[in-house]
């Protein structure tokens, strides 16, 4: 009897997902991977075929989301694992690792702006700001993170007046399913910079937009469920009325991008997410000074916040545009020039350039 | 291909069981020898003209070597064709860096792929034309069924390595029932859990202890002996089970090795159908230990020293090889004597000498064998423990528990108990879901990985 229905569930099981993975339409993106998925390969006579027909065979499978769940949870609730792909559940909030240190990749992160410094705008004000990724916050025995002292103190060496905000962040200030801050706690950050970089800080009228189904990107690496967050973006006339320019999207001329709230990634409403080289006019400031910012996705959402200070704001995201290309595109005078980047970047900067 | 692949497991599988259990008995091995091919033709193209080639003159050397005057000739010429097959594409550019780095010459490497597989059906089509030779069993009469034999999919890539005496009736006349393809589905599920589940995430577990500390340098290589322990003998689970679905009875390749009580006794239980192997075809035509000392000695050490060479073509492995011969001669010596008085010792001996020898086995270069055991045995000044070692040793924890259990034969031995009561009945209905929830489960961890290869097929 055993081996009955052995047989049969057996059988049952595989002819069912077989037909199913058949009759199925082919995903063209996975939204909690934020990656297109693969389709099925044109035929070639060559081994490697066999594993691109498997990695679409693997990306296309009927339930995949749920079967990638039921590892987590196998890996979370029955092996009792600490982090699952390196992901780490605690207290609500969804951390992942970036252990180890890479020293080299520090060394490179000082010397691609020492670089940068020494060729572009050696004699204006260069400021630097690295936030600590949200690892920083979590306060845990176990947990294996950066060595955030001896990062700081490498950094230490670059000659730019730093903006140090550890003990202005806390964790609460970070989404609980993504790596970013949260642009409606960025006030004491601005604070801060007002200080180091001297603008006088205003406390600023803002209007609260909220989008209530931000899934941050860990959401969708933890493959554990759970309810979606808030996601806020700050608006007021001042920000509804400077002039934007993006290299990669003409028709935009707004800071938020409404229309990404609902793509693969929310967070890309500010600032319209990944973009090489973006310039904002506010001709309503009274201030004549501009700022330049060398950036990576943290500097999208507090970028908005700094619009009031200063006339024009340009952001350069390396990891997209040569120096080669931006110089056409900007020329140094007497800007302010900070370098914002958070702690990851700085450990695995290698795109930058 | 692999077997723990989706593209194996919901496509190859279920369209080879529907054609093959529709067709008429007759053509059944036609399809198995068709679908075998394709098998081997989805992951090495190229090569199938190796596999193909092998199999046709093998087929006609067995015919050969079975009667007339010049049978002792055709032996030593399929010996010598088979020996350079393998050679040749495994070991070309090994022999020719070491000559390279001996005489300081450059001669520039061919750097030749090997065909996967080779190893094994290299080592069954040359015990096939030997058997025949020594009239253990007549050449086969059919061509397509020798094909299907030395190209059946199961054993194909990574064995076990079948005799033909073992499958010779079945390839004839096999029967389909219940019982062989539930127990074949069963032992599939579980070769396929010992591959995904725990072989996999062991590896990623020693991957993972960057940073040296004498517990992580012993971390390290215990993961290993785990990994390749389930790694290979769940693919031969998996060979067993597919081979069972299709009526054929493989012989067990391993018995609970990581138990034995000695080095000699591991041996009896790792890898059977590799050892037995050169017992049959090396050791014993060399006069085994019916010699002096010194041959006997000798026998050994070449023995272990062509096992070591077989599973790859560096020093590591011949170094790895050696390690055991040595060791072997000793238990030989006076060794065995004493442990068979211990009671615990016996165990823990056997333990750190396998250990180590998968140490020996999966690092190149010998320079950092002699760092990795100064690191295992505080030669080195590192910390005993660090942090990542620490909180690696406690992520994988429970797995380590569930893989020092399933290296026991204890589920085994609960299951039969279990069959003599009266739970067995429950037992009955229980069973398969705990199988189905297996298969779902390892589904889980290859959906979630990428890219899976199997560390066998390269041997």
């Amino acid at each position: 009897m055993k081996n009955k229905i052995l047989t049969f569930i057996f059988i049952l099981y595989i002819f069912g997902f077989s037909l199913a993975g058949i009759i199925m339409k082919d995903k063209k993106i996975s939204l909690e991977e934020r990656r297109t998925l693969s389709s099925l390969p044109e035929y070639k006579m060559e081994s490697e075929y066999v594993n691109k027909l498997d990695q679409y065979l693997l990306e296309q499978f009927p339930l995949r989301n749920t079967f990638r769940s039921i590892k987590a949870n196998f890996n979370y609730f029955v092996l009792n694992t600490l982090d699952n792909n390196h992901i780490y559940l605690k207290d609500n909030y969804i951390f992942k690792s970036e252990y180890p240190t890479n020293k080299n990749s520090i060394a490179n992160f000082i010397k691609v702006i020492n670089k940068n410094k020494a060729n572009l705008f050696k004699d204006n004000k260069v400021y630097m700001m690295i936030v600590p990724d949200k690892n920083y916050y979590l306060k845990d025995d176990y947990f294996l993170e950066i060595d955030y002292d001896y990062l700081y103190k490498e950094l230490d060496s670059i000659d730019a007046t730093k903006i140090d905000i550890r003990d202005i962040m806390k964790l609460s200030y970070y989404y609980e399913t993504d790596i970013h801050w949260k642009q409606e706690k960025l006030d004491g950050v601005v604070k801060k910079m007002s200080e180091v970089m001297n603008f006088k800080y205003e406390k600023q009228d803002y209007q609260e937009n909220i989008y209530n189904k931000f899934y941050g990107g860990y959401y969708g690496e933890s493959a554990i469920n759970r309810n979606p967050e808030k996601l806020v973006y700050l608006e007021n006339e001042e920000l509804n009325n400077v002039s934007v320019k993006y290299l990669e999207n003409d028709e935009l001329k707004k800071v938020y991008n409404e229309s990404k709230l609902t793509g693969m990634d929310s967070y890309d409403v500010y600032l319209d997410g990944a973009s090489s080289f973006i310039e904002i006019t506010n001709d309503s400031s009274s201030s004549k000074k501009e700022l330049v910012i060398f950036r990576d996705s943290f500097g999208s959402s507090i970028a908005p916040l700094l619009i009031p200070y200063y006339h024009k704001i340009t952001l350069i995201d390396t990891r997209y545009i040569t120096s080669e290309n931006y110089n056409q595109l900007i020329k140094f005078t007497n800007q302010d020039v900070l370098f914002l980047y958070n702690t990851v970047v700085v450990n695995s900067s290698f795109a930058l350039r | 291909m692999i077997f723990s692949s989706v593209l194996f497991i919901y496509y190859f599988l279920p369209l080879l069981l529907l054609i093959y259990f529709i067709v008429p008995s007759k053509f059944k091995n036609l399809v198995l020898l068709i679908f075998s091919l394709l098998f081997y033709f989805l992951g090495e193209p190229k090569y199938i003209v190796v596999l193909l080639l092998s199999c046709v003159l093998n087929y006609i050397f067995g015919k050969l070597v079975y009667k007339g005057k010049k049978r002792k000739l055709y032996l030593v010429l399929a010996i010598l064709y088979n020996i350079l097959q393998l050679v040749y594409f495994k070991y070309t550019d090994f022999f020719i860096s070491n000559v390279n780095n001996f005489f300081g010459l450059n001669i520039p490497l061919l750097h030749i792929v090997m065909p996967i597989g080779i190893s094994f059906f290299t080592f069954q089509t040359m015990a096939y034309v030997i058997d025949v030779y020594n009239k253990k069993h007549k050449p086969s009469d059919s061509l397509i069924n020798f094909m299907t034999y030395v190209s059946l999919f199961p054993q194909l890539i990574a064995g076990p390595i079948v005799r033909y005496s073992t499958v010779e009736d079945e390839l004839k006349k096999r029967e389909h029932n219940f019982d062989n393809f539930g127990e074949g589905a069963k032992r599939f599920v579980i070769g396929l859990s010992k591959k995904v589940l725990l072989a996999n995430v062991l590896g990623e577990f020693a991957e993972n202890l960057i940073t040296e500390t004498v517990l992580s340098s012993w971390l390290k290589p215990i993961c290993y002996t785990f990994q390749i322990y389930f790694d290979f003998s769940g693919y031969s689970d998996m060979a067993i089970g597919l081979g069972r679905m299709f009526g054929f009875h493989f012989l067990e390749n391993f018995n609970y090795p990581l138990i034995a009580k000695s080095v000699t006794d591991f041996w009896r239980r790792w890898h059977i159908s590799l050892s037995s192997w050169f017992r049959d075809y090396v050791y014993i035509p060399l006069g085994g230990n019916r010699v002096s000392k010194v041959k006997f000695f000798r026998n050994i050490l070449i023995v272990w020293f062509l096992t070591g060479f077989w599973h790859g073509a560096n020093w590591n492995f011949i170094l790895w090889g050696l390690y055991f011969g040595i060791i072997l001669i000793i238990e030989k010596v006076f060794l065995s004597k004493f442990l068979e008085k211990t009671k615990v010792l016996k165990y823990i001996y056997t333990l750190i000498i396998v250990i180590i020898s998968f140490m020996i086995f999966s690092t190149d270069s010998l320079g950092d064998i002699g760092i990795n055991l100064k690191n295992m045995f505080f030669l080195n000044n590192l910390p005993l423990l660090n942090r990542e070692t620490l909180y690696y040793l406690r992520n994988y924890l429970g797995l380590l528990v569930i893989a020092c259990i399933s290296a026991t034969p204890l589920m085994k031995v609960l299951e039969t108990k279990l069959n003599k009561t009266k739970a067995k009945k429950v037992m009955d209905y229980v069973e398969p879901f705990i199988y189905l929830g297996l298969l779902i489960l390892s589904t889980a961890f290859l959906i979630d990985e990428s890219f899976n290869p199997f560390l066998y097929f390269r041997f």
